[in-house]
């Protein structure tokens, strides 16, 4: 028999919780209204941006690419929408433009010399070696999102269901689109570390999509978003450390199961 | 209405005592009987063949390797939560050193009353160098002034990235010996209890390493001098043991492109030097040694950098053995 508490006697473990128990509610909140607002390719150029994030700050000699991640995101961001709202091409060309852009010059920079080995943990993210310290940026970040959800959401709702009716209810528009731009930049990009490129877009959708197979109104919407997001979070985190298996993934693998239990339910 | 609450109700649960049970069984598969034991923890393949010999079977001593056996070299691997658990529970830490160990940085700090054995200290490592393949022999200790060299103009010379310290000592059966009897000595310091019993074990182990080296030596009579590119840079201490000449050397172990500039100057070294034999990993140079191959008249011989493999104690001696008979057979004719 397994002693079901014993993860918790190591320090890397409880840094490891606290943090998935501040990123996963995060998510599930900037999750919601991705799902709501078709963003879910955006966010996943996001995530791939980090690479080129990362470059920028070698090249530019930087000890610490977070700094130079943050600022090329939001550039990447603010620069996405501004040229998505002239509408020369659908949103999703031009996203794939851009991402497959910065991804090259990503790859291109930090593989020179054959040295792309030491930037691979960012693919798959390593949320064990969390410090302390870290986990008090997300805290601060987390608070700052929460204040932006109880002012900023029902005009981001309003926006997503009809951009014109909302403009002439003297919501500014343009303004909260750039503002929840940016908001979704700095959270992944300072998430990306721990969860992972290949599998922060994933968190961001699947609690989200998962509670808008069930859900009837907004209130259900949050609530099962959240509840899923948490939940997959802590019991992939657990089962992660009893079985070996990376824990990013696992956390996927389970939220990945509560969508699919929650299409199925959704559709009788 | 209710329904959905009921619903969502038994799907968490259903997934919780799926995976709690999932958890059960696999853990319980797992399970060994885990005593006061003094355990030695070592961080990747050879280090923990080598280990082996030396612990050989002293009582009271457990040895657990830290990656999964077919990880290889560990330049890009994650510590996952049972590595980390693994390394809070050990006495012993055997490392390679050289920086292959990635995460000792984190490991040092994590836990500070570990103690570590680095199996190279005083070993002299070659360097990687990839745009001209001549090798300079780097003392650990001078890395520091070396990344501080200033040149004639007073601009700083970024040594450190251009002269990549070359980790992988342990295909040197020369340098392996020595690493062996680093471990031997360190761990006969930290476990005085059984001190006989691991010199005992490593000189045995060492007399089988030198019976090696000794029909190195005679091979070396063939190999002598030869022009050679290596695809792998582990394949730069083979070199050493064999008298090779090392005209080019490009890792092509790690996941990474080969532009196509590379290849043209693969090409032209083999041109240029008169080069005659390839010394590839199979894994990861195939492509590259055909398309090498179609181009230009060379032999190429796979070797195996002995970065993972069966945990047998003899395994590091056969593979030796196999690399030897390779590189005899390719020269013999």
């Amino acid at each position: 028999m397994i002693n079901w508490t014993s993860w918790l006697d190591y320090g890397f473990m409880r840094n490891a919780l606290f943090a998935v128990l501040i990123i996963t509610p995060l998510f599930a909140l900037l999750g919601t209204m991705i799902v709501n607002k078709k963003m879910a390719y955006f966010s996943d150029a996001l995530g791939h941006s980090a690479l080129t994030g990362i470059a920028v700050g070698v090249v530019c000699g930087m000890q610490d690419t977070t700094a130079s991640m943050v600022i090329f995101a939001v550039v990447f961001a603010l620069l996405l929408n501004k040229i998505s709202s002239r509408n020369t091409a659908s949103t999703d060309t031009i996203i794939s433009v851009f991402s497959s852009c910065s991804v090259a010059l990503g790859l291109a920079i930090l593989s020179a010399g054959g040295n792309f080995s030491k930037y691979s943990s960012i693919l798959v993210g390593d949320i064990l070696s969390i410090t302390t310290q870290e986990i008090i940026y997300l805290i601060v970040i987390f608070a700052f999102t929460i204040l932006f959800w109880i002012f900023g959401f029902n005009y981001l709702n309003a926006i997503s269901i009809h951009r014109t009716v909302a403009k002439s209810k003297q919501i500014p528009v343009k303004f909260m689109d750039n503002l929840f731009a940016v908001l979704v930049a700095l959270i992944v990009m300072l998430s990306i570390k721990w969860v992972g490129i290949l599998i922060i877009n994933a968190l961001l959708i699947l609690p989200a999509a998962s509670s808008r197979n069930i859900s009837t109104n907004m209130r259900e919407y949050h609530l099962f978003s959240l509840i899923f997001s948490v939940f997959s979070g802590v019991v992939g985190l657990v089962v992660s450390y009893y079985t070996n298996v990376a824990t990013g993934p696992m956390i996927v693998i389970i939220a990945s199961g509560i969508y699919f239990a929650t299409y199925l339910y959704g559709r009788k | 209405m209710k329904n959905k609450y009921v619903f969502v109700l038994i799907m968490l649960l259903a997934i919780l005592v799926v995976s709690i049970g999932f958890t059960n069984i696999y853990v319980s598969h797992n399970q060994q009987t885990e005593d006061e034991e003094f355990v030695v923890l070592t961080s990747f393949y050879p280090m923990y063949i080598a280990t082996m010999n030396v612990v050989g079977d002293t009582e009271g001593v457990t040895l657990k390797n830290l990656s999964e056996p077919q990880t290889g070299c560990l330049h890009d691997f994650q510590l996952t939560p049972a590595d980390m658990k693994l390394l809070s529970t050990a006495d012993v830490f055997v490392v390679n050193g050289g920086g292959i160990e990635s995460f000792m940085e984190e490991i040092a700090m994590q836990y500070p009353e570990l103690a570590i054995i680095e199996a190279s200290e005083g070993i002299e490592f070659l360097c990687e160098d990839d745009s001209h393949g001549h090798e300079h022999v780097l003392h650990e200790d001078d890395e520091h002034l070396h990344e501080e060299e200033i040149d004639a103009d007073g601009e700083y010379v970024d040594e450190a990235h251009n002269h990549d310290v070359n980790a992988h000592a342990w295909m040197s059966v020369e340098l392996h010996r020595k690493q062996v009897e680093n471990i031997s000595n360190v761990l006969a310091e930290i476990d005085p209890k059984n001190r006989e019993s691991y010199l005992a074990n490593a000189g045995v182990y060492d007399g089988k390493l030198e019976a090696i080296q000794v029909e190195q030596e005679k091979v070396q009579l063939l190999t002598q001098g030869a022009a050679t590119i290596m695809f792998h840079c582990a394949f730069d201490y083979v070199a050493m043991d064999y008298g090779l000449d090392v005209a080019f050397c490009m890792d092509l172990d790690e996941e990474r492109q080969v532009s196509a500039g590379e290849v043209a100057e693969v090409l032209e070294v083999v041109e240029h030097e008169d080069v005659k034999y390839i010394f590839a990993e199979e894994l990861y140079g195939a492509s590259m040694c055909e398309m090498v191959q179609k181009e230009v008249d060379v032999k190429v011989i796979y070797l195996d950098p002995l970065n993972r493999g069966d945990y047998e104690m003899d395994s590091y001696l056969k593979g030796m053995h196999r690399n030897l008979e390779l590189i005899q057979s390719a020269f013999a004719n």
